[in-house]
Formats: structure tokens, C-alpha cells, sequence
């Protein structure tokens, strides 16, 4: 070793050198797996979801527009289930759906769900047809009224909250929550409990309009004051007051 | 050595370096993986990918980082400074898949141009506080992000050699010097990003460790240099300055002396003591610490050759050493202390003319 000079240009290395290399090499190999397995273990792990990614499915029902973009679907035996809808990317409800608010729709889209939640992309437009005015059964009220409410949770965009992004909320997701919301996405309220349960609640402005906010807030704690909702499976808040939450607040 | 612009010669320690190196990443990213979907079965491909090529990055950028000063203080890690450069390509390549993968996942498809949503999607938070403060927790990660990987790209994309000799040593040396800033930037991107989002103090505790190895082995690679500058001056007379006793240059060998606060590399070649500048004309390795390989002082650090007897690199190359006049006396080496006009023939002082 100590008469041993490396020069990396010529075809081998002096063997004592070659030899402490590998060893350095082994060293390093323990050092990467140790680290990596560590690091790996002990993130965050995901929120379960579902994104059929390049699926679609056909959907036919009520659309409403406002104040949250919904399609109120009926089954013959009078089951009815609310999706929400969203637009292909980061964006709302797209434009070919808009303007159709008390219609029967029939469509093709994909499902994104988490648990009893189901949101549908509509991302093709030559699918989207208009087949009339709904009917009275169709539009009878299946919501179910709690109460008002004072709720402080994070503010997330609901197309990545329910799984298109796994994990979709924090701070390394906030930019993607402010492109979503930006865009039109329905946003969320994540409720989070001392046990470790989590909802999401669906927030709409009152008087049926889409909720104005601070899209900045996205992946922020807010507090949401209103009547709480159930519109199927998803609670919904006719938000009066929306803030910043105290812990945010310098 | 290359005084052109063209592909790089494959040799086998080469093919062997990379070779290594790709089956460390896979290592690594492989572990990653099947650990990922172990412990986190809902986790997307696209987070999977985010997350292990900037674990790998962050990994490789600690490893580049601590290369230089290994070598300077055990020789046995010059093997895996030759090709250094390689592996800063591999990081750049690594942090782009990174940057990419997250500026689509996060920014596309929305409706503001992904790269300016990169730098200003919650921009407002740049603000500070009224009172002076600034918003930390909520302050934008990914501009360090964009930074670093803006410079990983320079000097990945200046790497090769002709690069370094049309940019001149220097200008080269220092911008390469900005692996620094981009590590101080790396530092902040993952604070203000992933630290705030991960709880616990498993993360937070791998960052300060890797900081405190990377600083630690720079401090202790300095200490070792400024010994060698702290040495006691030895007698200076007729513009010569006293060095070393002529057995403590071994044939064949290098040794870094001390000369009017210069380091100055004696060599002793065939029996002759030979002076030269111990600074290398292609990274500044230390070329005292060097051998004499087929008559050319060879540097540790690259392999570059100069000829002892004028400082020149042997053709078709064109660097050339600094050379001092030296001379033996009471079985001392003495070397005077301004050097010989470029490219001057000096024979050096036989040893056994003492």
C-alpha cells in the first residue's frame, strides 16, 4: 500500500489499492442501504385512494352546478349517490359540462375515491350528452341538514385529496393544492380528529354559489364557520366566515 | 488530460467506477422502493420516483462532498476522486429526474405555466412578516430546489476538461466551488419542504449528521493543510530558503516544502533534487504529494504529467510548472525562492555532488 500510486487513466489499480478500494466500496454500500431502508421506513405513508387512471366509466344523472359541482344519480330502487365532478388536470368542472345546472346528463368519466366518496374527472367531452330536464323524483332533497358549525382543519383541493395524489396534503403538496383550487377544483376542509380520523368536508359560499377564498390558504389550517351538510356521502359547508386559523396567524 | 473537446476514453477503471456506481443507485433506489410499497402500499409511482431520486441525490451529494477531504487525509481515497466528475453528472441527472418528476406531479396541467409555478404558486409567503420576521413554515422550498439543481447543471455540464481549459483553472476551480452553495441551498429546499410536512426526528437528525460529517471531514482536511503552512521557516540566504534534509526526498518521490509562505514540491529523479510549483495546472491537486512515474512528476489527484527538468507537460500537452533553482548544502536541500522564467531547462542538484 504505501509504495502503491493510483493512476486512474491506466487499466488497473495497484492490487493492495484495488484491494482497500473494495472494502471502501463494500463500507459505502452498507453506508447507502443502512440510510436508504431508514429513510424509506420511516416516512409518512399514504392515505389510501383511487385514480382509475385511463378507465372510464359511463354516468348518468342530475347535474348540479352550483354551489358544488355534482352529479345527482338515481337507481331504479331510488338509491341516490352524489358525485362530485371535476375537470381533467388541475381544473374544475369543464366547460362543455357548464350551463347544463337541473339537467339529466349521461357521460363518461373516471372515478377517483376514497372511502364512501366518489369524485368523477370528465375528461371526454364527445360523451357528454344532455338528455332532458330531470324529473321531480330525481329532485327531491336526499340532503341531510346538521347544523352550524365551527370546523379547523387544512385546506386541500378534493380531486388530490381523494386519490389522485397519495399523500395530498402538507407542505410539499401545497403548490399542487393551489393549482387545483386555482383551477376550479372543489376545496376541502381535512378534519382531523384526537384518534386519528380524518374527513373531508366539502365547502361551497352561501346562497348556492362556489365559496370565494384565498387560494393561497391551500395546505394551510383555516377555520370554517356554517351549516354543515349531507349531501350523500359527502358533508358539505355553506361557509359564512372563512380565516386563517390562530395557530397560522403571526 | 485532453486538449480537445471529445469523448471521453473508457478504460477499465472507468468502466469499473460507473459500474460501481450504478449498482450502488440501484441499491439504493431498489431498497427505497420495495421498503416504500412495504410500509406505504398507497404510495403513487410518481411520489415513489420524487422521493428516490432526491434520497439518492441528497445520498450521492454527501458522498461528492466528502471525497475531497478523505483524500487529502488518507491516500487510499484517491481512487474515488479520479472520476469525481462522474458522479457529479450522476447527481445533476438524478436532481433533474427529481425536479422534473415534481414540476409535472405538482405544476402541470393547471393554469399558470409550470415553471413559473415552480416560483411563485404561493408566492405571497416570500413577504415578511409586519414585524420583520420572516414566514419560515410556510416560506417557498422550491426556489433552493431550482437553484441547486441550476447549479448542478453548470458544472456537470463544464465537466469535461475542455471546459476547464478554455475557462482557465481558476474561473473553472471557483465555479465549481458552487457544489458549496448548492449543498447550502439542497439544505434549505428540504427544511423548509419535507422537514415541515414529516414529523419526527428521524429526518431532521440524518440532515444535521451528514452536515456535521461533511464539515467535520473539511475541518479536519484544513487542519492537516494549515500544518503543513504552520511550519517554522528555516534559514533564507542568497535568495535561497532552507527546506528539508536531501534524505527526506525519497527517489522516485515527492515532498511539499515550505518556501517564502509557497508550497514548493521537491522531487528527486534519477539521483537529482527538482523544484516545482506543488499546485497542478489542472484542478490544483497537490502535485508534491505525487510520484515519478516514466520520468514525469505524475499528480495524485488526475494522473497530469510534467517533465521535472522544465516544469512542461510532456507533448502534446501544454501546461507547464513553475520551476525553482535548487542546491544542496550540509546535506540540506535549499530552493531559491523566485522562480525560473517558464519552461527553462533546470537540471535540478545532483545528490551526490553534497
Amino acid at each position: 500500500m504505501k509504495d502503491d500510486f493510483y493512476i486512474g487513466y491506466q487499466d488497473q489499480s495497484p492490487p493492495s489499492l484495488a484491494r482497500s478500494t473494495r472494502r471502501l466500496v463494500v463500507a459505502l454500500a452498507m453506508i447507502v442501504a443502512g440510510i436508504t431502508a431508514l429513510v424509506a421506513a420511516r416516512q409518512s405513508p399514504a392515505e389510501p385512494g383511487t385514480f382509475e387512471f385511463g378507465v372510464k366509466r359511463s354516468f348518468e344523472g342530475v347535474l348540479q352546478e352550483n354551489p358544488l359541482p355534482m352529479l345527482r344519480s338515481v337507481s331504479p330502487d331510488g338509491a341516490v349517490t352524489n358525485y362530485l365532478l371535476v375537470g381533467a388536470g388541475k381544473h374544475g368542472l369543464p366547460a362543455f359540462a357548464r350551463g347544463h345546472d337541473g339537467q339529466r346528463v349521461r357521460f363518461q368519466g373516471t372515478v377517483i375515491q376514497k372511502g364512501p366518496g366518489v369524485l368523477v374527472e370528465l375528461n371526454d367531452p364527445e360523451s357528454f350528452l344532455v338528455l332532458g330536464p330531470s324529473t321531480a323524483a330525481e329532485n327531491r332533497a336526499a340532503d341531510k341538514s346538521i347544523g352550524e358549525v365551527v370546523l379547523t382543519g387544512e385546506l386541500v383541493d378534493t380531486k388530490c385529496y381523494f386519490g389522485v395524489m397519495r399523500p395530498a396534503t402538507g407542505k410539499v403538496h401545497r403548490a399542487c393544492a393551489v393549482r387545483c383550487l386555482s383551477g376550479g377544483v372543489p376545496p376541502g376542509l381535512l378534519v382531523r380528529d384526537d384518534q386519528g380520523g380524518a374527513v373531508v368536508v366539502l365547502l361551497s359560499g352561501p346562497n348556492a354559489r362556489p365559496l370565494r377564498f384565498d387560494v393561497a390558504w391551500a395546505a394551510r389550517r383555516v377555520r370554517a364557520e356554517g351549516r354543515l351538510t349531507w349531501r350523500g356521502s359527502f358533508p358539505c359547508l355553506e361557509v359564512v366566515r372563512l380565516s386563517l386559523a390562530d395557530s397560522e396567524l403571526p | 488530460m485532453s486538449t480537445t473537446y471529445r469523448a471521453i476514453d473508457w478504460n477499465r477503471q472507468k468502466r469499473v467506477y460507473d459500474g460501481t456506481l450504478g449498482g450502488l443507485l440501484a441499491l439504493g433506489l431498489g431498497l427505497f422502493v420495495g421498503i416504500s410499497v412495504l410500509v406505504s402500499p398507497n404510495i403513487t409511482v410518481e411520489t415513489l420516483l420524487i422521493r428516490g431520486s432526491s434520497v439518492s441525490a441528497l445520498l450521492l451529494l454527501h458522498v461528492i462532498l466528502c471525497i475531497g477531504p478523505l483524500a487529502r487525509l488518507n491516500p487510499r481515497f484517491l481512487p474515488l476522486l479520479y472520476n469525481r466528475r462522474h458522479l457529479g453528472v450522476t447527481l445533476f441527472l438524478l436532481a433533474l429526474l427529481h425536479g422534473a418528476f415534481a414540476t409535472v406531479q405538482f405544476h402541470a396541467l393547471g393554469d399558470e405555466n409550470p415553471l413559473v409555478s415552480v416560483l411563485t404558486a404561493y408566492g405571497r409567503d416570500y413577504r415578511v412578516f409586519a414585524d420583520g420576521r420572516i414566514n419560515l413554515p410556510h416560506f417557498p422550498f422550491e426556489p433552493f430546489g431550482v437553484l441547486a439543481l441550476f447549479l448542478f447543471f453548470l458544472m456537470a455540464a463544464t465537466s469535461h476538461d475542455f471546459w476547464l481549459r478554455n475557462l482557465g483553472a481558476s474561473f473553472w476551480k471557483a465555479m465549481h466551488l458552487g457544489v458549496y452553495l448548492a449543498y447550502g441551498s439542497v439544505l434549505v429546499h428540504v427544511a423548509l419542504g419535507v422537514l415541515q410536512s414529516e414529523r419526527g426526528a428521524i429526518f431532521p437528525g440524518l440532515l444535521a449528521v451528514g452536515f456535521v460529517v461533511v464539515a467535520g471531514l473539511h475541518l479536519a482536511a484544513a487542519r492537516k493543510e494549515t500544518r503543513i503552512d504552520r511550519g517554522k521557516p528555516l534559514g533564507e540566504a542568497d535568495g535561497y530558503a532552507e527546506t528539508c534534509r536531501v534524505e527526506d526526498v525519497a527517489e522516485g518521490r515527492g515532498k511539499v516544502v515550505l518556501v517564502a509562505g509557497q508550497r514548493i514540491a521537491l522531487f528527486r529523479h534519477q539521483g537529482r533534487i527538482h523544484a516545482t510549483s506543488n499546485v497542478c495546472r489542472h484542478q490544483g491537486g497537490p502535485v508534491g504529494e505525487g510520484r515519478i512515474v516514466d520520468g514525469c512528476i505524475t499528480c495524485p489527484w488526475h494522473g497530469w504529467n510534467y517533465q521535472p527538468e522544465d516544469g512542461c507537460s510532456p507533448p502534446p500537452f501544454t501546461e507547464v510548472l513553475e520551476t525553482y533553482d535548487t542546491r544542496i548544502q550540509d546535506g540540506r536541500v535549499w530552493v531559491r525562492t523566485i522562480a525560473n522564467p517558464p519552461r527553462q531547462h533546470c537540471a535540478g542538484t545532483a545528490v551526490t555532488a553534497t
